[in-house]
């Protein structure tokens, strides 16, 4: 219990924050990609540090939720991104204007 | 139940035991995976370490009345509490000098028999992490660690009997015993669970004493016969017992490691582990015997017509789990354990001998052994028939001493079936093992051709010098393991509080079984061993009876039905429609609405992703500043 509470919600705030950045600066599907998982583990550190503050067990057992939700996403992100790269060649998010 | 610092010796042995093969496995697999030799040391080194801390545990805890434990909270939340650590008691103290030291005789043994294969480094990589689980599985203290490590093993194993992954038959084997083990292990899981749920916790001390009181006997006999479910699958008990003999297709040291001496035998270990706690049931105990009787009688009759040689000894082990596991469920636990150590010792060196022949002679078949002149190996030959005569309990080898105690035991049992099930199991025993003997040392059609010249001779004769110095030493332990037989019981029973068990005392068993040996020895003689004899069995002149046993019956068949008919027929196929009529059809409609709704909103947008994904953010923010500010 020696990590006061504060630090560990800058810690995910940090985390979460390289996430956003990441995932809407970079002109890369895969790095955005990226940066949502790192979004997500931002989100888990808080959980983490929630549960060691109050006690509870329900937050650990949120971030095991987190990451089987998050390995998914990825799996299901990856074949989604290679299936696009198979269509159009690209994996710069601006070329993909079907929809405009 | 304290943890003490490193300086404590006991806990350091333990320690030094169970962890370095660890870390001989991670340097292999990260570092020297190019360099064999350094390989092969370092695994050696860690497994002599691990042999030597067993020897000195075993040597300084002689005689321990109080189990010792080391454990440290691991998971606690609740109602729930979860320890790991290292449990010193004498069940765990014998299996694990057991363990380390087939260990590190089958190591020592592999350093000829696996010379100059591709794979060096991988192996005794995969060795050290068999050594790592199998010790760490044998001083778990609590069942979570034991089921942990439980998994390693088979995983182990799974890596091992799939070593020559190229050969199909090899990797399609390692599927088969993972998927088999599998399924018992699903069984075992929810026999923690039920105790966990109703219990609290899994220590195995408190599970064998006196705090299972407070379980309702249906829920004793229900989590002792779902823990019984992974002993069946890990052990190849009946109904799972076909994967055993498949994984043969391993290299021989692993077929003598893994699936004889000590990995299967982890499935009576965790039932000698939970005695106390089995004993509580006698309704699990019943089904217990009914199975162990079951398989052992079913796996001698498959072993007395396979010409196989690594195939013969796998029957053979699945049979002498099942006896092992009669002996405990008629109620004598020493009688069990001490089986499974002296079986250990000899069937190991069944499988050792069989490989120094393989490697010789390039073939599995036992009478192509024998006429290409198995009898010039003259220590192996003598070492298998020591081996062979110990299993068939003769005495003065160790196996008479092990089997007899089972075997009273099974006498003072109210009901004579079981006895005489044990009886004929011996008859078959012997049968089949002299079966082979007398193939290879006396073949049929003249004397033994020459031994023929292979090409890669060179380096043929140290390696099979380092092959034999195993044999030679688990001969030694063949032959005088047998006498320790009043020390190891009395050190067994000590911590129960209970003296030898007041068996009645049977004087007619030893003659009776000894005069079915004797019968059974004569029987093979007859059809095998005699000169001009036409080396045709009994039972191979039944064709009916040879088709059911030869086709182990019909056991892997009707698996195949049950998978073709009911899980692919059925399960897949309602599985396949689910997927293509309602998720697809779902996932589809979902895109047509989205496609044709964004083709009308299509107005409003920039067509960049990520300026969406910024806006969103900008968004959350501003909603944050609102509502918190």
């Amino acid at each position: 219990m020696g990590i006061p509470f504060g630090y560990v919600l800058f810690l995910a705030g940090t985390v979460m924050v390289l996430g956003m950045i990441c995932a809407a600066a970079r002109r890369n599907l895969i790095m955005i990609l990226l940066g949502v998982e790192v979004m997500l583990n931002g989100a888990a550190i808080a959980f983490i540090g929630a549960a060691l503050r109050w006690q509870q067990l329900e937050g650990q057992a949120f971030v095991l939720f987190i990451i089987a939700i998050a390995a998914a996403e990825v799996s299901l992100g990856l074949a989604l991104i290679v299936y696009l790269y198979h269509r159009t060649g690209s994996l710069d998010p601006e070329d993909y204007q079907v929809l405009k | 139940m304290t943890a003490a610092g490193l300086t404590d010796t006991t806990l350091l042995a333990a320690l030094l035991a169970a962890k370095l093969p660890f870390v001989a496995f991670a340097i292999i697999l990260l570092l020297t995976r190019a360099r064999p030799r350094l390989s092969a040391g370092l695994s050696l080194t860690a497994i002599a370490v691990s042999l030597a801390s067993a020897g000195f545990l075993l040597v300084t805890h002689w005689g321990i009345v109080r189990p010792i434990e080391y454990s440290a909270l691991w998971v606690a939340g609740g109602d729930i509490s979860i320890r790991v650590g290292v449990l010193i008691d004498p069940l765990s103290l014998i299996m694990l000098a057991v363990v380390t030291g087939i260990c590190f005789l089958v190591q020592v043994y592999s350093l000829g028999y696996m010379a100059s294969d591709p794979g060096f480094s991988r192996y005794y990589a995969f060795m050290s992490l068999f050594a790592w689980a199998m010790t760490n599985l044998t001083l778990a203290p609590t069942l979570l660690q034991l089921y942990i490590f439980w998994e390693l093993v088979g995983l182990a194993s799974y890596l091992l009997i799939g070593f020559w992954y190229e050969k199909f038959s090899a990797s399609e084997a390692g599927k088969k015993a993972f998927v088999m083990t599998r399924c018992g292990d699903v069984a075992f899981f929810l026999g923690l669970l039920l105790i966990l749920v109703h219990l609290g916790n899994l220590d195995i001390r408190e599970l064998n004493g006196a705090a299972a009181g407070r379980l309702s006997p249906a829920v004793v006999t229900a989590g002792a016969l779902l823990i019984f479910g992974g002993v069946i699958g890990k052990s190849a008990q009946f109904p799972l017992l076909t994967w055993l003999p498949d994984a043969m297709e391993g290299p021989t040291p692993v077929s003598a490691l893994l699936h004889s001496a000590t990995m299967v035998a982890a499935g009576v270990y965790l039932f000698a582990r939970l005695f106390p706690f089995f004993s509580r049931s006698p309704t699990a105990l019943g089904v217990c015997l009914a199975i162990g009787t079951v398989s052992m009688l079913l796996a001698s009759t498959m072993a007395m017509v396979s010409r196989d040689i690594k195939q013969v000894w796998a029957y053979s082990t699945i049979s002498q789990l099942g006896l092992m596991i009669m002996g405990l469920a008629a109620g004598n636990y020493p009688a069990g354990v001490f089986h499974l150590t002296t079986h250990a010792a000899f069937k190991a060196l069944l499988f050792l001998c069989s490989g120094v022949f393989i490697h010789a002679f390039h073939s599995n078949d036992m009478v192509a052994i024998g006429r290409q002149g198995g009898r010039r190996l003259r220590v192996p030959a003598v070492c298998l028939v020591i081996a062979a005569a110990a299993l068939s309990g003769i005495p003065p080898f160790s196996g008479f001493f092990s089997k007899e105690l089972i075997l009273a035991a099974l006498a003072d049992l109210p009901n004579p079936l079981w006895v005489a099930a044990g009886l004929l199991g011996a008859f078959m025993t012997t049968y089949y093992t002299f079966r082979l003997i007398f193939i290879i040392l006396f073949p049929a059609q003249g004397g033994p051709e020459k031994i023929q010249s292979h090409g890669d001779g060179h380096g043929r004769k140290s390696d099979y010098q380092l092959m034999t110095w195993p044999l030679v030493i688990l001969a030694g332990a063949t032959v005088f393991l047998g006498f320790g037989e009043k020390a190891v019981t009395q050190f067994l029973l000590q911590p129960l509080g209970s003296s030898a068990p007041a068996a009645a005392h049977h004087a007619w068993l030893p003659y009776a079984a000894l005069g079915l040996g004797a019968a059974a020895i004569l029987l093979a003689w007859v059809e095998f061993g005699r000169r001009g004899a036409e080396q045709v069995g009994f039972v191979e002149k039944i064709a009916p009876l040879h088709a059911l046993f030869s086709n182990r019956w019909y056991i892997d068949r009707a698996y195949r039905w049950l998978l073709d008919q009911v899980v692919y027929r059925l399960f897949s196929r309602l599985c396949a429609r689910n997927d293509q009529k309602v998720i697809d059809g779902a996932v589809d409609g979902l895109g047509r609405v989205v496609a044709a709704g964004g083709s009308r909103m299509s107005i409003l947008h920039t067509g960049m992703v990520q300026y969406r994904l910024i806006v969103v953010f900008v968004s959350i923010a501003l909603m944050a500043i609102y509502f918190f500010i």
